[in-house]
Formats: C-alpha cells, sequence, structure tokens
C-alpha cells in the first residue's frame, strides 16, 4: 500500500508543529527576558526610567502573558497537534483552519502584549486582554477545538490515548473560564468595566485565576507528559488504570480550589474552608500522576545517566511533585495568613512553572526537534549545559523567594515588648532587596539556559542533512 | 414511613450527601478501574499506543489486529 | 455506563468533562450571588465613585498598581495596626474590576485615603524615593504632565450603571440615589452632569496643587483619597461585620 511506505513526515501535518514550537522557543525567549528585566526593576528600581512604557506595572502583565500564553500555549499547540496526530494514526483534520490557529493565537498575543505596554488592560490578573482580543481569542479557541476533535474522530483505532484526554479537558475548561471571566461592559474599543463587582468579581477572577493554572498549566502539560515521558524513555507509561484514576480525580478537584486565593479575605468563610478542604485532596491525584510519570523509567533508570533529555523529563515531575506538595500547604489557611500578599507565592508559581512547565516543555521539544526536522539534536552535551544552567537558575528563584517571602511574613507580623509592630513596612521592602537580586540571578541563569537551547535548536536545522536516503535507514534507530 | 426522604429536602444535609455521592462515584471508578482482571489487562494494553506508529508498514493493518484487546469493543 | 463507552467515543466524553468540571465553579460561585449574607449592610455608607474618582480608578488600573499593591486588609492583629479596619465585601460592592490583588510589593491601600495629605500624594508619586529613600515603587512624573481626558466620563458612567452601579440618568434614579445617598451624593452620581461634577471637583478640592489645570494625577489622587473612607466603623459593634464572615 501507498500509505504504508509513507514517511511520518507526509503522512502527518509537521509544518503546524514547527511553527509552533519555533514560535514557542522565541516567545520563551522575549518572556522570560521582560521577567529578568521587571524583576531586576524590584532591586533596581531605576531600571524603570520614568518611562510609562517600561514601569512594572505595565510589564508585569506583559511577562506572564508571553511566558503563560505565548511560550505555554504555543508549546500546548506544537505538542497537542503532533500528539493527536501520532496517537490517532490520523492527519491533521482542516489544515487551513488550523493555520488560522497558528496566525490568531501568536498575533493575539502579540497585539495583546503590546496593548498592556500602552496602558490598555481589563486590570484582571492572567486576563488582561481587554474585549476585542477576548473575542478574538475565543475565536482561536474555537477553530483549535474543532481541528482537535475532529482529528480525534478520525482516528483508526477505537481507544482514545489518555494524553489527549487531559488536552481535550484543557480546552474546554479553558473556554468555560476564559467566556465567564471575561464577561464585561464595553465603553470604546481599548475599555470594558467587568459585568461583576466585588466579591461575586473576586471569586470569578480567582475560580478562573486557579484553573488557568489547573488546566492550562498544569493538565494539558500533564498530557504532554503522558506521551514524551514514555515515549524518550522508550516503554509504556507505568500504570494505564492510574492515568484514568488520575485523570479524573484531577479535573473534578481542581474546579474547587480557587477560593483558597480569597482566604481571609471578604469572601465568606464557608467558600476559603471548601477551597482549602479540595485543595488537600488534591495532592492525591497530583502525586498519582507524578507517580504515574517518575515509575515509568523503573527498571530503567540508568537512562537518566544517559540521556539529558530524560533528565529534563523526570526532573520536571519532581518539581511538579515538589509544588504541588507546596500549594496544598500555602492553601491552608494558617499558613496562608503568612505566605499571602508574600514573595513566597510567586517562588511557588515560579517551581511549578520553571520547574514544572518549562523543563517539560524543554525536554519534549528536545525529543521533537529531531523528528520534527528528520536530523540528530546539534549538540549532546549543550542539552547537558542547558540543563545545569536551569537547574541552577531555578534553585535559586526559590530559595531566594522562600526568603525574602517568609521573612517578609514574619517581619510584618512580629511585635516589639509593648505590643506594638516591630518593623515598619518600607524596613520589609529594604530586607527584601538581597533576594531580588538573586532572584534576578537566578531568572538570568534560566535565560541563558533557553539561549543555549535556542542555538542548539537552529544549528540542528541548519545542519541537518538533505532527507531521503539519511530518512529511511535513521528511522528504526529513532524508534 | 416515608418521613426519612424529607432528609433528603433539607439544605443542611446537602454537604454529607454531596459528599456520599462524590464519594460512592469514586470509588465506582477504582472498583471499575482495578476490580475486573480482563478489563485491567484491556485498559493497560492501551499504553502501548504511543508506540503503535513507530512501525509504518503497519498502518494498514486493522485496528483490530493491532489491538487485540480492543476487540471485544468493536464486537458489541 | 461503560468506562469503555466514554474511552472511545469523543462526544461523550467531552460531556462528561464539561460535567465534571463544571461542579466545582458552579457550588462556589452562584451562591454569592443570592446569599444575602455575602455583602454587609451599610444603609447606603458605601456609595459609587463620582466622575473623578473614577478616571482616577481607571488610571490606578492602567498603570498596573494592583500589581504590587492590594486593597483587601485581613482581620489580624498586624494588619489592623498597621492598615486599619479589616475590609468588608460592601466597600468593594461597586469596584468594576475587584482591586483585591494578590501581591503587597508596596503596603495595602484599602484605607490609604485620607492618610497622607494631598501634597504628599503628589510629592510621593512623583518621586517616591524623595519621601521613602528606601522605596522601589517606579516614579510617576507623566501623571502631573497628562491633562486627564473627561471626554468619555458619560460613555463610562452609563457602562457602569448597565452592570448595576446606581448612576442615575432618569429623574426616578435620581430620586432613588437622594433617598440611599442624601442630595449632595445623588448629584454627584448624576450622569448628566457627570463633566460639571468632575471639573467641579477637580477645581475645589485642587488635589494636585494646581487648579488651573486638571491632570491625570488629580484624578489618581482623588480616587487614593476616598479609598477606605466611607464607612464609619464607630456606628457599628464588632459583632455585626462578624455575622457576614
Amino acid at each position: 500500500m501507498a500509505q504504508s511506505s509513507a514517511l511520518p513526515a507526509e503522512q502527518y501535518n509537521y509544518s503546524i508543529v514547527r511553527r509552533f514550537t519555533i514560535m514557542a522557543m522565541i516567545w520563551a525567549v522575549l518572556g522570560m527576558s521582560v521577567g529578568v528585566y521587571i524583576a531586576s526593576e524590584l532591586a533596581w528600581p531605576f531600571l524603570n526610567f520614568d518611562i510609562p512604557q517600561l514601569t512594572f506595572g505595565r510589564l508585569r502583565p506583559t511577562h506572564t502573558t508571553m511566558v503563560i500564553f505565548g511560550f505555554g500555549g504555543s508549546a500546548l499547540f506544537a505538542t497537542s497537534y503532533y500528539i493527536v496526530q501520532r496517537t490517532s494514526q490520523a492527519r491533521l483534520a482542516f489544515p487551513w483552519l488550523a493555520e488560522f490557529t497558528f496566525w490568531g493565537w501568536t498575533g493575539g498575543v502579540a497585539l495583546g502584549v503590546l496593548t498592556y505596554v500602552l496602558g490598555i488592560t481589563q486590570g484582571r490578573e492572567y486576563a488582561e486582554f481587554e474585549w476585542p482580543l477576548d473575542i478574538a481569542i475565543t475565536l482561536v479557541w474555537v477553530s483549535y477545538f474543532v481541528v482537535y476533535v475532529e482529528t480525534l474522530r478520525r482516528r483508526t483505532q477505537p481507544h482514545i490515548y489518555v494524553a489527549n484526554w487531559f488536552y481535550l479537558a484543557f480546552i474546554l475548561a479553558v473556554a468555560l473560564l476564559h467566556i465567564f471571566n471575561n464577561l464585561a461592559v464595553p465603553v470604546s474599543l481599548t475599555k470594558s468595566y467587568s459585568l461583576f463587582a466585588g466579591v461575586q468579581d473576586a471569586m470569578t477572577q480567582w475560580w478562573y485565576g486557579h484553573n488557568a493554572v489547573g488546566f492550562f498549566l498544569t493538565a494539558a502539560f500533564l498530557g504532554m507528559m503522558y506521551y514524551f515521558v514514555p515515549k524518550q524513555a522508550g516503554r509504556p507509561v507505568y500504570s494505564y488504570r492510574l492515568s484514568i484514576i488520575h485523570f479524573w480525580a484531577l479535573i473534578f478537584l481542581y474546579m474547587w480550589a480557587g477560593g483558597h486565593h480569597l482566604h481571609w479575605t471578604s469572601l465568606p468563610d464557608w467558600v476559603s474552608t471548601l477551597a482549602a478542604t479540595f485543595s488537600v485532596i488534591l495532592l492525591m491525584p497530583s502525586w498519582g500522576g507524578m507517580i504515574n510519570g517518575i515509575m515509568t523509567l523503573s527498571g530503567a533508570w540508568d537512562k537518566l545517566r544517559s540521556d539529558p533529555v530524560m533528565l529534563f523529563l523526570i526532573t520536571s515531575l519532581s518539581f511538579y511533585g515538589m509544588s504541588t506538595f507546596e500549594g496544598p500547604l500555602m492553601s491552608l489557611k494558617s499558613v496562608n495568613a503568612l505566605s499571602h500578599y508574600t514573595d513566597w507565592t510567586v517562588g511557588h508559581v515560579h517551581s511549578g512553572a520553571l520547574g514544572w512547565v518549562a523543563l517539560v516543555s524543554f525536554g519534549s521539544f528536545y525529543h521533537l526537534i529531531p523528528r520534527l526536522w528528520d536530523s540528530k539534536m546539534y549538540s549532546q552535551t549543550l542539552i547537558y549545559v542547558h540543563f545545569w544552567l536551569a537547574t541552577i537558575g531555578i534553585v535559586l528563584y526559590i530559595t531566594s523567594m522562600w526568603v525574602a517571602g517568609i521573612g517578609q511574613g514574619l517581619m510584618l507580623r512580629s511585635f516589639d515588648d509593648y505590643g506594638n509592630l516591630a518593623y515598619t513596612f518600607i524596613e520589609t521592602v529594604e530586607f527584601m532587596h538581597t533576594p531580588y537580586v538573586w532572584r534576578a540571578l537566578g531568572g538570568a541563569f534560566f535565560v541563558a539556559g533557553v539561549l543555549v537551547m535556542v542555538y542548539n535548536m537552529a544549528m540542528t536545522i541548519a545542519r541537518r542533512q538533505p532527507a531521503a536516503e539519511t530518512q529511511l535507514s535513521a528511522k528504526p534507530a529513532q524508534a | 414511613m416515608f418521613d426519612w426522604l424529607m432528609w433528603f429536602t433539607r439544605m443542611d444535609n446537602s454537604k454529607p450527601l454531596a459528599l456520599v455521592l462524590f464519594f460512592g462515584a469514586f470509588c465506582g471508578v477504582l472498583i471499575y478501574v482495578f476490580a475486573d482482571k480482563r478489563r485491567a489487562q484491556r485498559l493497560e494494553s492501551y499504553k502501548n499506543i504511543p508506540f503503535d506508529d513507530d512501525e509504518p508498514c503497519r498502518l494498514d493493518a486493522s485496528p483490530v489486529e493491532r489491538h487485540p484487546q480492543s476487540r471485544k469493543v468493536n464486537g458489541q | 455506563m461503560r468506562h469503555e463507552q466514554i474511552e472511545t467515543n469523543s462526544g461523550l466524553m467531552l460531556l462528561l468533562i464539561l460535567v465534571v468540571i463544571s461542579i466545582g465553579g458552579l457550588v462556589e460561585i452562584v451562591p454569592l450571588f443570592y446569599i444575602n449574607e455575602t455583602v454587609e449592610d451599610v444603609k447606603g455608607a458605601v456609595r459609587p465613585y463620582t466622575p473623578l474618582e473614577l478616571r482616577g480608578r481607571d488610571i490606578y488600573i492602567r498603570e498596573g498598581c494592583y500589581l504590587c499593591h492590594s486593597q483587601q486588609i485581613r482581620p489580624f492583629r498586624d494588619e489592623w495596626l498597621r492598615y486599619g479596619h479589616y475590609s468588608l465585601a460592601a466597600e468593594s460592592q461597586y469596584d468594576h474590576p475587584f482591586q483585591w490583588g494578590s501581591k503587597r510589593t508596596g503596603p495595602d491601600l484599602a484605607r490609604v485615603g485620607g492618610k497622607y495629605s494631598n501634597q504628599w500624594q503628589v510629592q510621593h508619586l512623583n518621586a517616591p524615593r524623595s519621601v521613602v529613600p528606601q522605596s522601589i515603587m517606579p516614579n510617576y512624573p507623566w501623571l502631573l504632565q497628562t491633562d486627564l481626558d473627561y471626554s468619555d466620563i458619560v460613555g463610562r458612567m452609563r457602562a457602569l450603571r448597565w452592570t448595576g452601579v446606581p448612576y442615575s440618568v432618569t429623574q426616578a434614579e435620581y430620586d432613588r440615589n437622594v433617598k440611599t445617598f442624601g442630595k449632595a451624593t445623588a448629584d454627584l452620581l448624576d450622569i448628566n452632569q457627570a463633566q460639571d461634577t468632575l471639573l467641579k471637583q477637580a477645581r475645589d478640592r485642587e488635589f494636585d496643587g494646581n487648579p488651573a489645570r486638571i491632570t491625570e494625577m488629580d484624578a489618581l489622587v482623588a480616587y487614593l483619597q476616598v479609598l477606605g473612607t466611607m464607612v464609619d466603623f464607630t456606628q457599628y459593634d464588632e459583632g455585626y461585620f462578624a455575622r457576614f464572615r
């Protein structure tokens, strides 16, 4: 049969995957560099330069949007389009619509970032896009949904592989969250007011904010994990049944936990207590997933010594385990009383974002790049270099944030012998200067690692052999 | 005689009721997934799906041939 | 239902996922709109923002102040001493969007109103380190240099009115406001005189120290100076607010 001898590159639509992969790396460099810059602004405020467009308040949403939606989003588009094709053994449906998701998503994020710098924002964390962009993004998302589901429907075998379940839940949940959290009444093209106010608005926003983490940055990346960890390890996932339980428990429990961002506020106590309870229970499916991923390597632990890509994937799962332990801990009301509003939260987010999301994406990309461009990685050594730069960066980042956050929390609540406050607020700001410098340094390490990867990737693409004869001989070896 | 039914109509009881329902559903999934040995085998066979496409020459084979365990599903 | 039907049928799986992910949000969010214990009754003490304060709030959002300053005081002894009475739900009932924040790189601002003079606020916003040497806040010199654009104030208030904020357009709405807030406040909330109200407040109060020019600084300081000042806590005993927690 003609199809039987077809090469994967022809059998599947790889061009869309390639483009999203490249775009993800561009967003990573841009978004993380802005991150280092705003971290430096907190250490050395002169860096704001009295230029409105460069101030922390406008660049911070720029950083979060480029990293979460730019880098994370593109990485998810790339891997989900790859996985859905390979596990369904069907070519991507509606290629023109998939094309539209690429330009729509890339253009949307770019335009959004530009509007933040100009001061156009909804003032809702992680949902700062104004309403016209929200509508545009909804259109892109619906197209994504259509392409994804139709490709699944064209699969050549009855069972839907578990990685796709996670992507499906992610696509659905993000649609739901995005639409309800962005309900607003427009004033003009660049200004709107949210439909809800006060308590109701706060709960809606953090229902969104927490589940953006739960579904965008967790469920979807778990889908990535369930495909690339087994593939890279060359052995199937530890327990398929555990993955089923893990999936349903995770998507059910996550949606309850948003209220823990609003402990001790004007939100009624019953909501935040309920949210804290579910946050603690959430530890179980989270660790179920981590164990399932790590144990995939059981019996082949030596791969950690010989395969730097495996190192990325397994380390990312370790950070996932760590931050999903830290999260429930911080959702306890007594701990939250200290940690909330401090840099401990910022450190926690980054142990998840850098340690889990970014490392699992890099690991998956190192697996993908040789297959997408049909060539070996330019340098294995540089993958090791990237790994160590990233790991050192993360460790510097989260330890400095523990110091800053817990330190500030303790200072703010300490009293002198007469029952007066022991420290003024500004004294805590002074105290945080040193950890802020270390944090910026940690971020710089991480960005340096990303730059190494970009170089490695560029050289791989530039130096690849003109296809044909190498492809056929290389294929079995890769399997 | 049916007085106990009134218990379900009180809002205060919604919490234990929800707990029992959700926990029951969870136990149901657990039992479904782990109790039956044949079903367990079938489920575990799916973990090889990512490796199916490593042999492009077998793409022409029907799904059932590639996944003997899934025959049951199709046969229904 | 058999799980293998779910595994093999994408439509069924989608439906089930949708049900499972909807439960949590429904249980926690929907009751907040119906339970009347969510928002305290403070007998009309909390009013919507005046046109000038509203524009100030828009600037607060534009500059991303919420990323470093919270507006939500928690019921702890240290926060009581540092910031004042814990925040009530009623105090942000007209906040579209809410600005409670999630991070205190700088101090909480929920009750910053009246804490410092207008002069101090202007100086501090213009060059924070000239008053607090260790501060890491950016300078905001352009606020004093930029004339306030209030041309679309009516549109902004109308949009908020549409969401349920009691700004008045009709006589009936105006009368209702007189009843709830008193005549002086009802005048401030009348959309028909919004521009005049805005200009009058800016000129009379001289927030930025220069009555000849109405700048963005006027609006932002007007907003900061009203934060947390609306409820008179001496009127209530503590047990009253605890009921709503």
